[in-house]
């Protein structure tokens, strides 16, 4: 079986790579997230709108390497 | 013939599945499901707000006041603050949508409308207008492309900063779609390989006794599905608060 490294596997290749970064972010939020809450689980609810702003913010990463791994 | 390249041939069938098709003239089968989701939407609503009573006895009424509640309580007062009252019919329209969207999608047999790229990108649009335009209402015109930029920053650095912030605002729109229409299409197309190879497998187990792995293959589906309702309810979530972050960001004073 023939195994060619085409620019399309190239492309699938990079956006894992741009998936790393973003899940380490995310881990490392959730991770932020939930000492905080088990420290004071009064202020749960902003500490979880802040999670997700974060996570939000480091997905983006990850979003536009999924973008561009398309329209490249 | 072997079950892997059975599997193989239709893993292409089923990428094909996912295209649009046009069902009647310019309608696709994405936009179908879109009207039944938004009547489903409507019915539920109305049915709801006709029956409305200071103490409610029924139990959809108890339903569908709970979803709104939370809209409410979890995304206007927690996460817009001060003046969220106005906003609540908003987000609330945009959260019983998708989350109707997405869990329609779940339906064997059934499109999620939010699975195509197209759907999404129109409520992110929807979105993003109206906190822009919300901002815009709150600074005025040049006072919001100020406000883009935090205050309090060295007067060297905000032309940097600025520009920096003002990528963030504008990959919103983008970020927004994208990720709501990853989320559901990637998890469909994982459930649908799942439901291929259980079928896959079990049809081969006359002739080879490898065909009992297709058991294996339908615990995991069942697990893909019950991961799949969580994540049908989450990304309903994730849309509607960070789009009340995005308005509270645009209309808070800095």
């Amino acid at each position: 079986m023939e195994i060619a490294l085409t620019l399309d596997a190239l492309k699938l290749v990079g956006y894992g790579l741009a998936a790393i970064g973003p899940g380490l972010g995310i881990g490392i939020a959730c991770y932020g997230c939930c000492v905080a809450t088990a420290r004071q689980p009064e202020l749960q609810g902003r500490l979880f709108t802040n999670f997700i702003i974060g996570a939000a913010l480091a997905e983006a990463l990850a979003l536009l390497g999924f973008v561009l791994a398309f329209i490249l | 013939m072997n079950p892997l390249e059975e599997l193989a041939n239709g893993v292409t069938h089923l990428q094909h599945s996912f295209d649009s098709a046009y069902v009647v003239g310019p309608v696709t089968q994405y936009i179908v499901w879109m009207v039944v989701c938004l009547a489903i939407t409507l019915i539920v609503v109305l049915v709801c707000g006709r029956k409305l009573s200071l103490v409610p006895k029924n139990k959809f009424v108890h339903m569908v006041e709970y979803g709104y509640d939370f809209v409410r309580k979890d995304m206007g007062e927690n996460a817009i603050g001060h003046g969220y009252k106005k906003h609540v019919p908003f987000l609330a329209t945009l959260f019983f949508f998708i989350l109707i969207s997405n869990f329609v999608g779940l339906i064997p047999g059934c499109k999620t409308p939010t699975g195509t790229i197209s759907v999404t990108w129109a409520l992110s649009l929807v979105s993003f207008v109206y906190f822009n335009w919300q901002g815009i209402k709150a600074h005025g015109g040049w006072g919001y492309i100020k406000s883009i930029a935090p205050s309090g920053l060295p007067k060297v650095m905000v032309p940097v900063i600025w520009f920096f912030e003002f990528v963030s605002l504008v990959l919103r729109l983008l970020t927004l779609a994208v990720r709501l229409y990853g989320n559901m299409f990637a998890g469909h197309m994982a459930l649908g390989i799942f439901a291929l190879a259980t079928t896959v497998f079990l049809q081969s187990i006359t002739s080879s006794i490898v065909g009992v792995v297709g058991i294996g293959w339908f615990a995991l589906l069942l697990a893909m599905y019950a991961l799949e309702c969580l994540v049908a309810f989450l990304q309903a979530y994730v849309f509607t608060i960070l789009s009340a972050v995005y308005i509270s960001l645009a209309t808070s004073e800095h």
